[in-house]
């Protein structure tokens, strides 16, 4: 009964949560709408595709911010008209969409197939090295990347407001969670699972063990070019030190604050991540304990210090446990 | 169980397709949802509109991470400085301009620092700090950012937000002005290419010079100081015969060393290769090339006497670009009240200079990054006295800062049609002193230079890079009008 309870709580609760999020607009001034909550889904929709990875495909991702920056990129070369940076395609918006999401699927689907043979720390060394050279080939191949990025990138007509990129991060994060969610009972998610939990037996049964990875890779990758969209129509602009080491581990510390091994958790490290850079400096006193802003980094490592020694599972991990404890100690309380 | 969790997708689908109902039905002709979180003016934070009544609020935007993390202290002061000089701004704290500052008020309008923007020398986080300031804090001015690309984003974000008001503090790309042209972004200061004006004319006419080779950084800083020189010494009629572009962070340039010509094939050298990679390239030139000859060199910003220290005295010769301000042997009474100002306002602030340790103000208000954000700070007074403190009517009071020209202590400075500073550039040259001691020395200042340099650059060109500009002879409105200095005093 109580597995049944959960079962039906934790959906409907997420839909509660969706509920308020479409309500906050009303609710919440402008600034945490559309500074705080839009980065938050788009940070979120990003380091999704890395738990998804990781819980899915036993994949740890290190170049899912290459597959945000590369959509981003290549849909500022394609939509800009004039002007001293970038390709200057002038396309259509929508086109330029277009163009960015297969960009950044083809390139997923060649650094996935590369990627697919390799498993653990060597994968998550490969996809480091993806990483490591995309920021490179973005730096150096000055033609797509400006010189020093790509500026003046605008939304579509139909996203104008920025309210409106709100709800489309919103709208693309529910879906990456149903269908991320969805997707798990599919045939393929089971042989996903199954992959990550013993490829060698997969591969025994006839499971073609790297085009599962790949297919993964690429699924993770197009999501991550949509993030990465939403990221350049929010910010404006994206040059080569966006998606540098730095914003690369802060990805996947993203996901580790939440819980590399829950989808919601994604969303969570972001809130939090985006939380602390925001707002800690407005604490009172704050700064007279030495945590000025150049100091942000070090407490966000300290929360991933602290979560990773008390839960690994992240902050979804903690706020598991807690309703579970404190119904334990009722029962225990009534024992007694 | 299969049945609840198909339940569950569905009221998740459910309240996905009412998001994108409230998305796509709020759209009426006017392009707006009506929402509270719908505003993309600035001040929306906390609805005020901005540059109503209630006065002046001020953003500093500075870079507390980074490359040019060390000189936070000193941008910050050098807009409250200016607000101290001439707005009766009294800081909060004796050695630290950071704490902000009270009190300063100009024809009756009260200026209230809102916040300090923290950025690390990427675009991405100062456009995140820019929005923390304007949309949660509610600034209707900004005084910043500082380095190149920074300025590019910010100037973008001025455009997309006409309602607030941007004095640049001392980013130094060409774009932020020449390209972008926000109708409300004031650069009262040079740009990277600006900064090596009139070291061509003087190269070729007065020292001889006819072919040069250049060395720059892989990048936008590096690009626009170099594109600067090659401007101004091709336009003279002299030659670039090679371009070499060594990416920011090398520590070994060997190998681009080697790509140079050698001394006797050439007239002489151009660095603008910055941070510690100045004295590394120049040490990898005299273990490839020989010693050096001061002569045979001239550089940006980067070089300064301390490279005699590891270099030794061979590099006294070397000609030296400008930096917004003067080099200390220039000492004019304006120059020396600005310096004493300063020193007034704080007992010691930990400037850049002085490695982040306690030091006399004036010695970070010598220096460029603090005398860019201190410009800004004039502009901001004086175009609040001119428009008699009321901002009401935006367009007139971006108009009056248009029509700004400041009579600032190290020169003149007023705006070109696109809104970024026509300046004085000072050159000047490593010398050796009665003591033996390598010494910087003003030689010229060349007045009025603005950011086309005759035409090589307008809003069509590209931006400066490896292969642009190329070199072409034209007329510069500058050449032969340079000021001589002689032991620190301008002739004429």
């Amino acid at each position: 009964m109580n597995l049944r309870a959960r079962l039906t709580g934790e959906p409907l609760a997420l839909a509660g949560l969706v509920l308020f999020l479409i309500l906050l607009p009303s609710l919440a001034t402008a600034f945490f709408v559309n500074f705080v909550m839009t980065q938050t889904l788009i940070l979120g929709l990003a380091a999704a595709t890395i738990v998804f990875l990781s819980r899915y495909g036993g994949m740890t991702s290190l170049a899912q911010l290459l597959m945000f920056g590369i959509a981003g990129f290549m849909f500022g070369n394609a939509a800009l008209d004039g002007g001293a940076r970038g390709l200057n395609l002038g396309w259509h918006p929508w086109a330029a969409v277009g163009f960015a999401i297969v960009v950044t699927t083809l390139a997923a689907v060649v650094l996935g197939a590369i990627a697919s043979r390799t498993t653990g720390i060597y994968f998550l060394m490969l996809t480091l090295v993806y990483g490591v050279i995309g920021y490179f080939v973005f730096a150096q191949i000055v033609e797509i990347s400006g010189p020093g990025g790509i500026t003046s990138i605008q939304r579509p007509d139909l996203l104008g407001p920025p309210v409106r990129l709100y709800y489309a991060g919103l709208l693309l994060s529910v879906l990456a969670y149903v269908g991320f969610r969805a997707l798990r009972r599919t045939a393929f998610g089971l042989a996903l699972q199954g992959v990550r939990d013993d490829p060698v037996r997969m591969a025994s049964l006839g499971f073609n063990v790297p085009l599962h990875r790949t297919l993964a890779f690429v699924l993770a990758g197009f999501v991550a070019g949509l993030a990465g969209l939403l990221n350049v129509w929010w910010n404006g602009q994206i040059d080569p030190a966006s998606i540098s080491i730095g914003p690369t581990l802060i990805l996947l510390i993203i996901a580790v604050i939440g819980g590399i091994s829950s989808l919601e958790g994604a969303w969570l490290g972001a809130f939090v991540y985006v939380l602390v850079f925001t707002y800690l400096r407005d604490l009172p006193l704050v700064d007279r304990i030495g945590i000025t802003e150049a100091r942000f980094n070090t407490v966000i490592g300290v929360i991933v210090l602290a979560i990773m020694v008390l839960s690994p599972e992240g902050l979804t991990g903690i706020a598991r446990r807690l309703p579970v404890r404190t119904i334990r100690k009722e029962l225990g309380g009534t024992r007694a | 169980m299969s049945r609840q969790r198909r339940r569950a997708s569905l009221a998740l689908s459910v309240t996905a397709g009412l998001a994108l109902l409230a998305a796509g039905c709020g759209g009426g002709d006017d392009d707006s949802t009506g929402l509270p979180a719908d505003q993309e003016s600035a001040g929306g934070g906390d609805g005020s509109p901005a540059g109503g009544d209630e006065g002046i609020r001020l953003g500093i935007l500075g870079q507390c991470e980074g490359p040019f993390g060390g000189f936070h202290e000193d941008v910050v002061a050098g807009t409250t400085l200016a607000l101290a000089q001439f707005a009766g701004a009294t800081p909060n704290s004796s050695t630290s301009a950071l704490e902000g500052f009270s009190g300063a008020e100009v024809a009756g309008t009260p200026i209230e620092l809102v916040g300090i923007g923290c950025g690390d020398d990427t675009a991405d986080r100062i456009v995140q700090e820019v929005r923390r300031l304007v949309e949660q804090l509610g600034a209707n001015v900004i005084i910043g950012p500082l380095s190149g690309d920074e300025g590019i984003a910010i100037a973008e974000y001025a455009k997309a937000n006409p309602e607030i008001t941007v004095f640049a503090g001392i980013s130094g790309s060409q774009e932020q002005t020449l390209q972008v042209q926000a109708p409300n972004y004031f650069r009262f200061y040079g740009d990277g290419a600006i900064w090596s004006a009139g070291l061509g004319d003087l190269l070729h006419n007065q020292e001889g010079w006819d072919t040069v080779a250049v060395i720059a950084d892989d990048y936008s800083f590096g690009h626009t100081s170099a594109a600067g020189f090659i401007a101004d010494f091709c336009a003279v009629g002299g030659d670039v015969v090679s371009r070499v572009f060594p990416p920011l962070g090398t520590t070994d340039y060997s190998s681009y060393i080697a790509q140079l010509p050698n001394p006797d094939e050439v007239d002489g050298y151009f660095w603008a290769v910055g941070g510690t990679g100045t004295q590394a390239a120049l040490e990898a030139f005299v273990n490839g090339k020989g010693d050096l000859t001061g002569d045979q060199h001239a550089g940006n910003l980067f070089f300064n006497p301390n490279l005699a220290q590891a270099l030794g005295t061979g590099i006294a010769g070397a000609y030296v670009g400008g930096f917004a301000t003067l080099p200390g042997d220039v000492q004019t009474p304006e120059i020396e009240e600005y310096l004493a100002a300063a020193d007034a306002t704080w007992e010691t602030i930990p400037g850049s200079l002085s490695g982040n340790e306690p030091a006399p103000p004036s010695v970070a208000a010598a220096f460029g990054f603090f005398y860019g954000y201190y410009t800004a700070g004039v502009a901001l007074v004086e175009s609040l006295e001119a428009v008699g403190g009321d901002i009401s009517d935006l367009d007139a009071y971006h108009a009056a800062i248009s029509d700004l020209t400041l009579d600032l202590p190290y020169g003149e400075i007023s705006l070109d049609e696109n809104r970024s500073g026509i300046v004085d550039v000072g050159l000047s040259r490593l010398v050796l002193d009665d003591a033996g001691d390598v010494v910087q020395e003003t030689v010229a200042i060349v007045p009025g230079v603005d950011q086309t340099f005759g035409g090589t650059f307008s809003p069509d060109t590209p931006s400066p890079g490896r292969d642009f500009p190329a070199c072409e002879e034209r007329d510069l409105p500058w050449v032969g009008n340079a000021i001589p200095v002689v032991d620190g005093v301008p002739q004429g």
